[in-house]
Parts: structure tokens; C-alpha cells; sequence
């Protein structure tokens, strides 16, 4: 009864003949194992192409190699030389993150109030992160990528929650553990940094280690590792707001309050500075977050937005039916805010 | 004849032998069993719901948590599902990467399952130390060219995430000649074992009439006798440019289920050497160019309409149904998960033996929790 399939067939598995069981099956058994028991003194596995001999891996005194595709947790990089950070707070890898976990905010000028493309705070809940590794591929500024650490056990549950100061590597960091990935990546990445620190002023998009440390940092641009992000670097405190430098101080506000009424009107990607995301204390980490992600909350349209989560807003996860429904009352929410 | 009186026992939730949380309710008279109940939901995750809220995308990672052993395969379900939603073309390297995958997952699965089946019946530990060797070599190969051992997310809609590393193929090889040794101890060691064959022979069978009404798949169904596998019924990916045969069992029983995922660990090594010979000469990238930039993943939109994937998992016939309104995420997003279905007769399977058996039953269905709660 087989049957006849395009390329192969079907047929019956054999299941042996009928026998006396005098346990001469479990003779040839036996001697497998034994084989295997005196394997396991003798030398160690080498290749995948051995069977026999010690397989087990000494953990914590011996390790295995990672290869370099390994992911475990998203770290975010910066510049050697200069500190400043690869991410510009795009909200691309927030948007993808499938258990949403990443949370930030966009850095704006203190003066002006307008967005900077820097990141001001940004954090990411280790806990519940599920090494997917979506945000380092979405990432179009390479500032996201997956580290090779493993060893993360703790018994303080809060320090899961990671921010921008437990985040930041540099990028020899990643060189180091994903050389061929980084040479992928390289050229394009530290060219859009380059475009980016143009737009920067002060101290940010500057990684929190460095801030106290411009100065002895300036001249590092010159090594030649750093040749690839170089006189921009060089003088990082450009003057700030240098447009209300001859204006009144009630002038400026009237300005500031203009920008700050048009930034309200674009949409949500770039939309209005928030005044809480200038926090940057590591310990309070948890609050500038709820502040944060409202702002994407109805562009991802889920039911359970970090602001459920974070804020201890019970998450309603009673979903609509009907979703078109759904969908037109969030795109009329959003145009509502917009005027 | 002394009167003796029905006893309802419970094995589980929390049970080692059970494969994860799982009750089994079960009324017996003596040690023999007169009625079976299995009661599942313990490790709901919403997983259905879930892929209705999220991108296309963002659904990819969470199938990799239904059956943990062979998240590849589940990766290839989905993909399979939307690519024939949006209309994606796969490139030929793509599709014969896929193949690659599915069919170590499936060798890394059987070395396992049938461990520990073994595992159950009280081979404690020896049998299973030498499936999991296999699988640990097979786990290196997917770390290697998708960062993570168990939870790979390697697909994506039209292809592969990045092509296979330079040191991936060297490795290939050194494991395909350890392979076949592995299979023959593997049989050597377990086939014709008397206790084995005691615990198997005759138990647990389940008709070829029965295991069709109850729309069993995968390895069970063929050891009921019927011959059906997915990557024949309804060839996917490049399947039908490929030789192998579908073993199938002839009694039903818990020992056809065990030489049945040791022939088909066999058939995936015949399939896996076939793509190493031609993997070189294929045409294409590892993903349509179309799609290469994740940014269109993300942002796919397919067409208004549903669809279903189905492919061959090493526990049965995986399917996504999907249904679009043209919008980021689908309207609704049904999984159709093999362990799950193989799981319903186990009741018919256990009636009449002893209460010992139903352990080693449970253990020839293979299940993954996973994937039977969602």
C-alpha cells in the first residue's frame, strides 16, 4: 500500500522480525554506551563531525565562541573620539519593537525648542526584551545593535530597566565583538553621524561619560582611528540659540512659544519637544519614560502602550472589533491634535 | 471477583513527565485506564491576538516562541502565509536556505522527541544525553547564521534575514559526516531494545480511521498508515525539486511512532545533502531584493484578502490563516498548531492501558506546550 509521489514514495517502515528476546537487543545497546563511557575519557570533541568523546563545556571557566551574528540585548553606540551618540531618536526601532520595550525622546534646543536630531533620554526594559533583534535591523543610523553579554543575573529587578548611561558602547566595543557586521555598516553610518553632529550643539547627543570631558576629547579626533569623524568634532560647543543672541528676553519667549506652537502642528515623528525628556538621572529612570512615548502612542495604535504599562494604567486589552472602526477614530483623534 | 471502585486521578499541571503544563485527568479502575481528559490552556500567551495588534513584522519573533524546538519551521509557516497573501516572490538561494533550515530543525527535533519518549519509559538520561548532543551541533550551525540558538527569527517575507556566514558551510559538512554514525547508535543503541519494545509494541495505537477523523498530522498520522506530508500534498518553496520518500508506519503504535521520526531523520539528511549540492549553483539573493530593505517589511500592506501557509513542521502540518483589510496588521491571524491537534486523541490512544503508559504515549505524540496553548 504505497503510494507514488512526483519525486519519491511512500513505504512501510520495517519493524523487525519476530524473536526470542534473550536481551541481545539490549546487548548492542550496552555496547554503545560503553563505547561512549570510554569515549568520555579520552579526547575532546573537535569538530562537529565526532560522536564520540567529552562534549560538555566547562561553563564558567570555559567558554564557547559567540559567533559574530550573536544577539542577546540592544546596546546603543557612540563615537570614541568624541562621544557623540550614532542615534538621533528617529522612533524607528521604538515603532518595530515587538513587546515594546523602547522608549525615548527626542533631544531639542533649550534656546529654540526645536527638535535636534539626538536622542535626550532613552530606555530600554531589559526584562522584557526578547532579543529579537528588529531594532538593529530597522536602524537606519546603525546607532542600535545587539551585544555579545550574556551574563546579566541580577536579584535588583529595577536595574532591568536600562537607560541611556547603562546603554552606550563605543564603537570599538562592537568592532571588537562583530567586526564583520561593523565593516558592513562602517561607512554609511559614520557619514550620517557626521551630518548629524552638524546639527548638535553643546552637550547634546553627547553619551552622559563624556559630558564632563569635552574638553580632553576635542583633540582625540585627530588619532587617526578616528579619521573618519573628524573637525566637526573638534568644536562641539558652537554657540547656543545663536539666533536670539541679540533679541529681548520677551522677544525669545514669544519666539520660543511660536516654535513650540508650529512643532505641535507637524506630525508625530517630529512632533511637539517634550518638556519632561530633559531628565537625565539614571535613578528616576522610570519617570521620564511615561512621559515620553504618549507622543507615538497613537501612531502604533496599541492597546498596550508603554503609557499603560509605565504609567499603572491598567492596560485595556479589550480589543475593538471592528478594527476599520478603529483605525478611523485614530486617525481622527490624531488630526484633532494636530489642530 | 472482588468489586473494586473508579478513581479520578490528576497528573499535572505541574509534572515532570508531562512536557510542560499540561493536566491530564484521568478515571481509572485499578492501574488500568477507563476514561482520559487532557485540559490545556496553562501557558495561554495570546498569541493569536497578538499578531492581530502587531505589523507582519513584529508577528515573525513571536512564532518562534509557539513550538520552541523548531522555531526555523514556525519562521517558515508565517512566511510562507504572507508572501502568498502580498504576492512576494522568494529567490531561489532564499528558498533553498529555508529548505536547509526546516530540515536540521526537523533532525534536531526527532533526535530530541524521540529521547524523550525514551526519557519517559525510564531510560533515564543516556538516550536523551546523545539526542541532545546532535541538536546542540545543529543549534551552533543556527546561531551561527541567525544570532540565536532556539529563538532564530531568521526569515523574513521573501527570504532570509542575511545570507550564511563564510564558516557556516565547513561546519555543515563536519556535522553531515557525524550525522550518519549518530543515526545507526541512535538505532543500534534503542531499536531493538526488549524493554522498549515491551513499553511500545501494541500500546497506544491509534487507527488509520481514527487518526484521520481526528486530523492528526506529521509523524503520528504516518504511523497510523497513512501517507501524507505536506512537502508532497502541496509542495512549498522548492520542495518538489527535491527526492525523498515518506516513510509510514503499519501498526499504529507507539514503536511505528519511534521508527518513523528515526526513518524521517534519515529522509532530512537526504534533503539536506541535496541542497548542499546545489545550494552553490542557485540563482538569486538571500532575499528578493524587493523586500531586502526592512523598512518594506515593516510597512507591508498586503492586499485585501486572507490566505493560508502551511508547511511541514517536524510535529505536523503548521498553518497560518491570514486575513488583510489592507492595512499593517492583519484582521485576523489563526494559527493552526500541530501539536495541539495531535494532542486530542490521546484519550482514544490511553484507553485500556495502564496508567504507566499514558506517560509514554504522551511522550510518542510529541508535544510542545508552546504551541498546543498559544
Amino acid at each position: 500500500m504505497t503510494v507514488e509521489f512526483a519525486r519519491g514514495k511512500s513505504y512501510v517502515v520495517d519493524r523487525g522480525k519476530p524473536k526470542t528476546r534473550a536481551g541481545q537487543g539490549m546487548l548492542g545497546g550496552l555496547d554503545v554506551v560503553i563505547r561512549h563511557f570510554f569515549g568520555a575519557f579520552g579526547k575532546k570533541i573537535e569538530t562537529q563531525a565526532d560522536t564520540t568523546g567529552v562534549f560538555t563545556v566547562q561553563y564558567p571557566e570555559e567558554r564557547l565562541e559567540l559567533p559574530q551574528a550573536f544577539r542577546n540585548f540592544p546596546i546603543l553606540l557612540y563615537d570614541d573620539a568624541t562621544g557623540h551618540e550614532l542615534c538621533t531618536s528617529c522612533f524607528q526601532c521604538e515603532r518595530i519593537c515587538p513587546p515594546q520595550v523602547i522608549h525615548m525622546s527626542q533631544a531639542t534646543d533649550p534656546a529654540t525648542g526645536k527638535a535636534i536630531p539626538a536622542v535626550s533620554e532613552f530606555i530600554i526594559e531589559y526584562d522584557a526584551c526578547m532579543s529579537c533583534g528588529l531594532c538593529a535591523e530597522v536602524c537606519p543610523f546603525d546607532a542600535i545593535k545587539m551585544d555579545h553579554e550574556f551574563e546579566l543575573a541580577t536579584s535588583d529587578h529595577p536595574s532591568m530597566t536600562v537607560d541611556k548611561a547603562g546603554l552606550n558602547r563605543p564603537i570599538s566595543y562592537y568592532q571588537a565583538i562583530a567586526p564583520r557586521f561593523w565593516e558592513e555598516a562602517k561607512d554609511s553610518a559614520l557619514k550620517k553621524l557626521q551630518g548629524n553632529m552638524k546639527r548638535r550643539s553643546g552637550n547634546i547627543g553627547i553619551t552622559p561619560s563624556f559630558i564632563g570631558k569635552a574638553k580632553q576629547a576635542a583633540p582625540a579626533a585627530a588619532k587617526p582611528a578616528s579619521a573618519a569623524t573628524p573637525a566637526a568634532a573638534a568644536k562641539p560647543a558652537t554657540p547656543v540659540a545663536a539666533v536670539g543672541k541679540n533679541m529681548s528676553e520677551e522677544k525669545l519667549a514669544r519666539l520660543a512659544a511660536i516654535r513650540a506652537a508650529n512643532a505641535g502642528g507637524a506630525p508625530a515623528a517630529v512632533a511637539a519637544p517634550v518638556a519632561a525628556s530633559e531628565v537625565d538621572d539614571g535613578a528616576e529612570a522610570a519617570a521620564p519614560v511615561s512621559a515620553a512615548p504618549t507622543r507615538t502612542a497613537p501612531s502604533t495604535g496599541l492597546p498596550f502602550s508603554a503609557d499603560n504599562i509605565l504609567g499603572g494604567v491598567p492596560a485595556n486589552t479589550a480589543m475593538v472589533e471592528d478594527k476599520v472602526e478603529r483605525l478611523k477614530s485614530i486617525r481622527s483623534g490624531n488630526l484633532a491634535k494636530g489642530e | 471477583m472482588l468489586k473494586t471502585q473508579e478513581l479520578q486521578i490528576n497528573i499535572g499541571p505541574q509534572h515532570p513527565s508531562t512536557h510542560g503544563v499540561f493536566r491530564l485527568i484521568v478515571t481509572v479502575d485499578g492501574e488500568t485506564i477507563i476514561d482520559l481528559k487532557p485540559v490545556f490552556g496553562y501557558l495561554h500567551r495570546n498569541h493569536e491576538q497578538l499578531g492581530e495588534v502587531s505589523t507582519y513584522i513584529q508577528s515573525m519573533p513571536f512564532t518562534d516562541r509557539l513550538d520552541y524546538f523548531n522555531s526555523m519551521a514556525n519562521n517558515f509557516g508565517l512566511s510562507i502565509a504572507v508572501e502568498k497573501l502580498a504576492g512576494i516572490e522568494v529567490p531561489q538561494r532564499a528558498n533553498y536556505i529555508r529548505v536547509l533550515m526546516a530540515e536540521l530543525t526537523r533532525i534536531l527535533n526527532h533526535a530530541t522527541a524521540v529521547a524523550f519518549m525514551i526519557n519517559d519509559m525510564g531510560a533515564w538520561q543516556t538516550p536523551l544525553a546523545y539526542g541532545m548532543r546532535e541538536r546542540e551541533k545543529i543549534l551552533d550551525l543556527f546561531e551561527m547564521a541567525s544570532g540565536a540558538r532556539m529563538m532564530c527569527n531568521y526569515f523574513r517575507f521573501g527570504g532570509v534575514v542575511r545570507d550564511l556566514p563564510p564558516e557556516f558551510m565547513p561546519q555543515l559538512h563536519d556535522l553531515m559526516r557525524g550525522l550518519p554514525t549518530f543515526f545507526d547508535e541512535f538505532e543500534r543503541l534503542l531499536r531493538e531494545n526488549e524493554i522498549l519494545m515491551l513499553r511500545s509494541e501494541g500500546v497506544g495505537i491509534l487507527p488509520k480511521e481514527l487518526a484521520a477523523s481526528y486530523s492528526v498530522t506529521g509523524p503520528v498520522l504516518r504511523a497510523s498508515g497513512i501517507a501524507y506530508d505536506v512537502r508532497k500534498a502541496e509542495p512549498y518553496s522548492v520542495y518538489d525539486e527535491l527526492d525523498f520518500d515518506v516513510p509510514i508506519g503499519s501498526v499504529g503504535d507507539v514503536y511505528d511512532r519511534f521508527l518513523i521520526r528515526i526513518e524521517e531523520m534519515r529522509q532530512s539528511y537526504k534533503i539536506v545533502q541535496q541542497v548542499i549540492e546545489r545550494l552553490p549553483d542557485t540563482t538569486g539573493g538571500h532575499i528578493n531584493p524587493s523586500m531586502a530593505n526592512i523598512g518594506k517589511q515593516k510597512a507591508l500592506r498586503p492586499p485585501a484578502g486572507d490566505a493560508y501557509g502551511r508547511v511541514e513542521t517536524p510535529k505536523g502540518e503548521l498553518g497560518f490563516y491570514l486575513v488583510s483589510d489592507g492595512s499593517t496588521r492583519p484582521y485576523r491571524y489563526k494559527v493552526r498548531a500541530p501539536s495541539f491537534i495531535n494532542l486530542t486523541p490521546l484519550g482514544d490512544m490511553c484507553r485500556g492501558h495502564k496508567v504507566a503508559d499514558v506517560v509514554v504515549i504522551l511522550g510518542s505524540i510529541d508535544i510542545v506546550m508552546g504551541e498546543v496553548d498559544r
